[in-house]
């Protein structure tokens, strides 16, 4: 007998046993019913297994699916990581980009600009200055009896004074002006947007700031500065200014050295 | 098979394979023009390596900057390894790195994370 097939919603048992019942009552319908039975049965079978193969079909087709989507996630997984270590060699670089600028622009000692980032300052006020009119201040201070300290403490106590003293001009400028360190024991300030007037005053006062002894564990090792400042007007010469300003320590430096001089000459090309 | 020798430049690594030592060498900074000309032939070389013979291959690395392309050939690389040690050859990673730029040892613990190989890390003293 066969069994009713899911598919299907005309019970082939019923018509088995109609089947049966014709043969047996000699129906002369049995042999047209039965070959009606024969060719649904058949037909039936070909709909089950077309249906089966259709199925496995669709079993491979998910499977190819979810081989896909595996390997999907797992380059996407790999795509992640190779953005996030890219990202992080992206940021090395950035940061060793930025201690390299640190390096060439800075001193290493006091840590303070060094005498290229103090030009670059220099020519910037000038620029500005001969745009936008006004005037800057330049100061040159130089530690006074600087070798004498070397020569008497040694090179480890002067490297204390040069990173007190650098220290020290650092706090007590304005925090848009600039000190850089400009040779061995000399530093350079610049006042900017200011009239010596004004900055006079503020020369004196680092003066007084920068005039600390160092205590070492032998010795107090008195530390002072000299100090030459000179203004930058419209249409000067950046270069005669700064030897104005080079005599005007000078000056200071033959007047007894610890004080401020100011030079009020014209440095006109 | 023969060896394998790339000089080191200032935009790609040197680069030394040796067939005898089963030992694959990659030093220096790594930024090419074309990283799959680069690559190529040292993906080639440890694919007829593990495939032509039953040896240990160890891979030292000395890098320092990567590009975006020679990461992924990197990882290509080490994805080739970590299929040899799922087939149980014996396969191993040393990342060398300047004690003084530890950035350099996260990026190889990055690279590290998804192999189950041994993957050395070592500051170089």
């Amino acid at each position: 007998m066969t069994k009713p097939s899911p598919h299907d919603d005309v019970d082939l048992s019923a018509i088995a046993v109609l089947l049966q019942q014709c043969e047996q009552q000699d129906n002369p319908l049995y042999e047209s019913l039965e070959r009606l039975y024969h060719r649904y049965r058949q037909q039936q079978r070909i709909l089950d297994r077309l249906i089966r193969i259709a199925d496995q079909f669709q079993l491979a087709e998910r499977e190819r699916g979810h081989r896909y989507q595996s390997n999907y996630q797992r380059q996407a997984r790999q795509l992640e990581k190779i953005i996030r270590i890219s990202d992080h060699y992206h940021k090395m670089m950035r940061d060793l980009n930025h201690r390299l600028h640190i390096l060439s622009t800075h001193d290493e000692l006091t840590g303070l600009a060094n005498r290229r980032y103090g030009t670059q300052r220099l020519e910037q006020e000038v620029n500005f200055v001969n745009r936008h009119g006004g005037t800057f201040c330049i100061a040159l201070a130089d530690i006074d009896h600087f070798k004498l300290i070397n020569d008497t403490h040694g090179h480890a106590v002067g490297d204390r004074v040069l990173t007190q003293v650098a220290r020290c001009l650092q706090t007590h400028i304005r925090d848009y002006d600039l000190c850089a360190r400009w040779g061995g024991e000399e530093f350079m300030i610049v006042f900017a947007r200011a009239a010596i007037a004004d900055v006079h005053p503020l020369a004196e006062r680092l003066l007084t700031a920068v005039s600390q002894p160092l205590q070492t564990e032998s010795a107090t090792v008195a530390v002072t500065v000299s100090l030459g400042v000179t203004e930058y007007r419209v249409g000067d010469s950046l270069d005669k200014a700064l030897v104005h300003a080079d005599q005007a320590l000078y000056r200071a430096k033959t007047a007894g050295r610890n004080r401020v001089m100011c030079d009020h000459s014209t440095h006109l090309v | 098979m023969t060896n394998l020798e790339i000089a080191q430049t200032n935009s790609t690594p040197g680069i030394e394979a040796d067939w005898d030592s089963g030992l694959l060498r990659l030093r220096g900074d790594s930024y090419p023009e074309n990283s799959f000309a680069l690559f190529q032939p040292v993906v080639e070389w440890v694919e007829t390596y593990l495939r032509d013979t039953q040896r240990p291959l160890r891979l030292e690395l000395e890098l320092l900057y990567l590009n975006t392309s020679s990461v992924r050939a990197l990882m290509d690389i080490l994805d080739q390894l970590e299929d040899a040690h799922q087939e149980q050859r014996p396969v191993s990673v040393t990342w060398l790195y300047d004690a003084a730029n530890e950035r350099v040892a996260d990026l190889a613990e990055e690279f590290k994370e998804d192999c189950t190989f041994p993957f050395e890390i070592v500051a170089k003293t």
